[in-house]
């Protein structure tokens, strides 16, 4: 089969099975937007959906307390039909949004940074998955198509993040800024991706032009681009709500967590938990322990700058305060970029039993907390802990990986040796 | 470190793969040995009221004397009812319940169940507490019918009386709500339905009136004609839909108000006798397990429970002393403790095995037993994966000593990291001999290949081995363990979708069917995919994979009906592709005989019921009660069943 036929078959299977899924099932997106695994109260498109009614009806989108996503949302889906009545539109934006991803995700693997970066070139550079396949695994991920079924607005910043880094991979300065700047104003976290993706911009053009840029006026012009990018969207989503007080209840919300809805992260039960007084000290200290990732791994993986990134996308769906499955299916879909490191990773099985386990399990016990009322909320975060174990294994253990992969390329001799930490 | 190494240095052992057959098979021992010594002293509790707030038995009751006259009149006015239509009968209901000064609604109801329909009317009344805010209310149920079809005359007339009583008291502190559904389980499940606004409007009545969040329900089935009959002891029947059970607090207090304040002996799981042996306690708790697993309603209390409201049915049995005033007095009783309780049930135990009245096994010792079971599986899953991570053997060397010991070669060609030789320790032989070997292989007869990898203007030689890497092929095998699950659902739409007058047959064909498909199957997989080994291997890994998982969270919510899969399912931890015809075909007629349609046909004929009425009530299960016993069968042994007989029949058409 041509490629191009595989491609079209690829996509157009994968629309097709979301939307028989959305047709087959008209109930199913609106379960699934009340699932607190898949819906977090940042992300609902039941939250939009009551944003969008008082938005229509002139008054605050934020008055009800309700809605906490970011502002130009708004305009964009009030363009769309009411998806309560008329819900094939919203259905198909959702579905495009999934090839759209699929697709920047697939110019990723194409760039080849995963394994031939500018300073580094793997000694299993050979051993990778086709760009099709990779897309293949995000399309097909269980995860990625529950995200889009429950109509998760996860999926939108999802895009975004890939598309940064597929533009940073190609070298598009201009590009990159505007993804990443939307990527981050719709949910701040993905702040903390810029450092790395700089260096991987940096790497994708000093690799094409052979003259690299000066470093420093590079990172200058690109910190204030992001600064002028991101600026203008608050002034636009300010201009749009009237007023600023957009940022209590978006950022806000995200950095204060006021909302202790359950969520499959770690935060929401240790701060229920929490006595008042010490509530401000711990959420400076869980929120700089989601920062302190960043710098540590773009320091040490300096070499693979698209690696960091992926890494740090599986931090976030462990440590930020509202993670839902939209978040796991981001780093699961990056991981596929990385496959030669996979003959390197020692607990591949054990890490894909621990998600499966927790995936089957997380519902069960919520139903037992929740509808039969025989458990409590123990049961379910033990679960959401088994969960974010899975994730931490693969993220260790890759981590693991690329270090070692490293060492292998620095010293052939050592090859195929183990290794101590000393 | 010693203890790491040396488990890492086990990790390369060929030795340990021989391990987990029995591995799992000592963990479905023992998780079969766990249950069988729960009935005993040291493993079980005696039960115990743990809500303070209850007080069972503590308040004096006065449903005695001249209510006796007025229970009576109410059994003769209900006995001249049966004859009457549904409309009429109910009519009068109403009336009764009116003349005792309380708000009467009514709700018609109609199933569809295997293209027959079942309608009828339930007719209720709400008390309103003297001292409630109508937030909180507690359900007394008298079902027109039992479940053995029988006119439940006393029962009725003992509501209507308890009613008309109640009426008087000032002391309620929550509504109370009588009603007499028109059978004992379709009409409890609409109007509890219709109370929590769950149900479909088209074809059940919304409710007129309602009151506040129900804290509780009791059934009461006493079957007696209008010359009424003295009964012997209470059969407490505690199951609800799906394998749930009420809070342990509501059970205990029947009990405890029961035999402690009446003297009525209780009784349960239709165990009629029970002196209290090992024997009676294990059966107790056997039929106990059965129920739940099987998650049938077994009275008008059962479709209370997923609504998270604690219900128990009365029923009365045997031939003894004990008249219809007593059995009013432990329900006036028990009513009187809910009446007390602050908030809804939730001190006591949700899980829990009863041995007999009041011995009960808790989840925490109970569990474990089917989660060993599932352990099995994921064991051998895991066993599974890392073989056939293994590579094939390769071909024979001319070296004597590596003939002589071709695993020890294994290790070390499949291997990316190269065992060193640590500081000597006394670990297992193993690791001994290997460092023994180490310098022999490296040095003489045997040079592996190597390739040159530079780097920087260095230059390495490493052994080729060390590059290669076992790969996995993995899209077949996810591909065909995916679409067995899907293939789960085609059963499961033909037995709750058909009507009931074609169920036998479906079952015979479905039955027919199974028997042949995994040949079929195997044949089709053998000359268009040709698997190979490792392929196969990977098949039966994720099968049980899943297996397991889907067990260990069943165990959860359903402990019965994961252990009753679980050890259905246990061959299939120990099947593999054997070469030969006879080999083959010993485990396939293993395997056929324990597909889920077989294993329900002897069921029945051991229990000795129909299948076509097995069939009946769990397509009435299915549309009525919202039963998932049907997708557990299909959607969790059925594709595990299925695959495990493949890989079986594969042996039939060697490459």
């Amino acid at each position: 089969m041509p490629a191009n036929q595989q491609t079209a078959l690829l996509y157009g299977g994968a629309a097709a099975v979301r939307l028989l899924l959305f047709t087959a099932f008209p109930s199913l997106p609106n379960l699934l937007a009340g699932r607190v695994e898949v819906s977090t109260p940042v992300t609902s498109f039941k939250r939009l959906q009551e944003g969008l009614f008082l938005y229509t009806h002139n008054v605050s989108p934020y008055d009800g307390g309700v809605y906490h996503q970011a502002p130009l949302l708004l305009p964009l889906f009030s363009l769309l039909p009411n998806p309560s009545s008329h819900p094939f539109a919203t259905n198909v934006v959702f579905t495009l949004v999934d090839l759209l991803s699929a697709y920047v995700l697939s110019q990723i693997a194409e760039s080849g940074q995963s394994t031939v970066t500018r300073l580094f070139k793997s000694s299993r550079k050979d051993l990778r998955w086709s760009s099709l396949a990779v897309a293949a695994g995000f399309l097909f991920n269980p995860f990625t198509i529950t995200t889009c079924i429950a109509r998760s607005t996860s999926a939108l910043t999802n895009l975004f993040i890939l598309a940064a880094i597929a533009k940073a991979c190609q070298g598009a300065s201009l590009t990159f800024l505007l993804s990443l700047s939307f990527a981050s104003y719709l949910t701040m976290h993905p702040l903390l991706l810029f450092p790395p993706l700089l260096i991987l911009l940096y790497d994708a053009l000093a690799q094409r032009s052979k003259s690299a840029p000066s470093p420093l006026a590079f990172t200058a012009f690109h910190i204030l681009g992001l600064a002028v990018v991101i600026g203008a969207l608050l002034s636009a989503s300010a201009a749009l709500t009237g007023s600023w007080d957009f940022l209590a209840a978006t950022y806000g919300v995200r950095l204060l967590l006021p909302d202790l809805t359950p969520n499959v992260g770690l935060w929401w039960y240790f701060f229920t938990e929490m006595f008042d007084a010490f509530r401000e000290f711990f959420l400076g200290v869980f929120w700089l322990h989601v920062a302190s990732y960043m710098p540590g791994l773009t320091i040490r993986l300096r070499k693979q700058p698209l690696f960091v990134a992926a890494t740090l996308t599986g931090i976030f769906a462990i440590f930020t305060p509202y993670p839902s499955i939209a978040d796991a299916a981001l780093y699961l879909s990056l991981v596929p970029l990385f496959r030669h490191l996979f003959p390197l990773m020692r607990y591949t099985f054990l890490a894909l039993a621990t998600i499966l386990y927790a995936t089957f399990l997380g519902p069960a016990f919520y139903h037992l907390w929740i509808y039969a009322g025989s458990g409590n909320a123990n049961f379910f975060y033990a679960i959401t802990l088994v969960w974010s174990l899975g994730l931490s294994i693969i993220v260790g253990d890759s981590l693991y990986a690329a270090l070692r992969d490293e060492l292998d390329v620095e010293r052939p001799e050592l090859r195929g040796k183990e290794v101590k930490r000393i | 470190m010693a203890l790491i190494s040396s488990l890492l240095a086990l990790r390369r052992d060929a030795r340990i793969l021989k391990l987990p057959p029995y591995l799992s098979a000592l963990l479905i021992i023992v998780g079969v040995a766990w249950l069988l010594v729960l009935p005993l002293n040291e493993y079980s509790r005696n039960t115990y009221v743990s809500e303070n707030a209850l007080l069972p038995g503590q308040v004096h009751t006065y449903f005695t004397g001249s209510e006796h006259n007025v229970f009576r009149a109410y059994r003769q006015e209900v006995a001249a009812l049966p004859d009457l239509s549904i409309e009429e009968r109910n009519n009068k209901l109403a009336d009764l319940f009116r003349e005792s000064d309380l708000k009467v609604a009514k709700q018609k109801y109609t199933y569809q169940v295997a293209d027959t329909n079942i309608s009828n009317e339930n007719v209720y009344a709400v008390l309103q507490g003297p001292r409630a805010d109508a937030t909180e209310a507690i359900v007394l149920i008298a079902a027109w019918k039992n479940m053995a079809d029988e006119v439940n005359y006393s029962g009725v007339a003992l509501v209507l009386a308890l009613a008309r009583y109640f009426k008087r008291w000032s002391l309620w502190s929550k509504d109370i709500i009588f009603l007499i559904p028109g059978d004992s389980t379709s009409g409890p499940q609409a109007w509890v339905d219709a109370y929590h606004d769950g149900h479909d409007p088209r074809t059940i009545e919304s409710l007129a009136i309602k009151s506040g969040a129900l804290q509780g329900a009791v059934a009461v089935d006493y079957p007696a004609g209008p010359w009424g009959h003295r009964y012997d002891k209470l059969h407490i029947v505690y199951d609800g839909v799906n394998g749930q059970l009420p809070n342990l607090d509501l059970f205990n207090t029947a009990v405890s108000i029961a035999s402690g304040q009446m003297g009525i002996g209780c009784t349960l799981q239709r165990m009629w006798k029970h002196s209290d042996t090992y024997e009676e306690r294990l059966q107790t708790m056997l039929r106990g397990m059965l129920a739940q697993g099987l998650g049938h309603a077994t009275g008008p209390h059962s479709s209370f429970i997923p609504y998270h409201v604690d219900a128990i049915t009365l029923v009365t049995v045997g031939d003894g002393w004990h008249d219809e005033m007593s059995l009013g007095r432990t329900v006036e009783s028990l009513f009187r403790s809910l009446n007390n309780l602050l908030e809804h049930l939730h001190q006591s135990f949700f899980f829990y095995l009863l041995l007999q009245a009041n011995r009960f096994v808790s989840i925490g010792t109970y569990l474990p037993s089917a989660m060993l079971i599932a352990a099995n599986f994921s064991i051998m899953a895991i066993a599974l994966w890392v073989q056939s991570g293994r590579p094939a053997p390769p071909p024979n060397p001319t070296a004597t000593k590596l003939v002589k010991k071709p695993l020890k070669k294994l290790k070390f060609d499949g291997r990316h990291y190269v065992e060193v030789p640590d500081e000597p320790k006394n670990e297992k032989e193993p690791s001994d001999s290997d460092k023994k070997e180490d310098p022999t292989e490296n040095t003489t007869d045997t040079t592996p290949p190597v390739t040159a990898v530079s780097n920087n203007g260095s230059t390495a030689l490493v052994p080729t081995a060390s590059l290669q890497v076992t790969e996995r092929a993995l899209l077949l095998p996810l591909l065909f363990t995916l679409s067995t699950h899907f293939l789960g659902l085609l059963p499961l739409y033909a037995f709750n979708l058909t009507p009931a007058a074609e169920l036998r047959p479906i079952f015979i064909v479905t039955a027919n069917i199974l028997t042949l498909l995994p040949l079929l199957t195997a044949w089709l997989l053998r000359f268009s995919f040709a698997p190979t080994p490792q392929q196969t291997t990977l098949i039966q890994s994720f099968s049980l994979l899943l297996l397991g998982m889907f067990l260990s969270a069943l165990a959860t919510l359903n402990f019965s009906l994961s252990f009753m899969v679980g050890v259905l399912c246990a061959p299939l931890s120990f099947v593999r592709e054997r070469k030969g015809m006879v080999a083959s075909g010993v485990w396939y007629a293993v395997l056929v005989l324990l597909n889920p349609v077989m294993v329900c046909q002897v069921a029945c004929w051991v229990a000795g019921v129909g299948v076509e009425e097995v069939l009946l009530k769990a397509s009435e299960g299915w549309a009525v009660w919202g039963l998932w016993t049907q997708v557990v069968v299909w959607g969790v042994w059925f594709p595990a069943w299925f695959a495990g007989s493949v890989v079986v029949a594969l042996g039939f058409f060697p490459e």
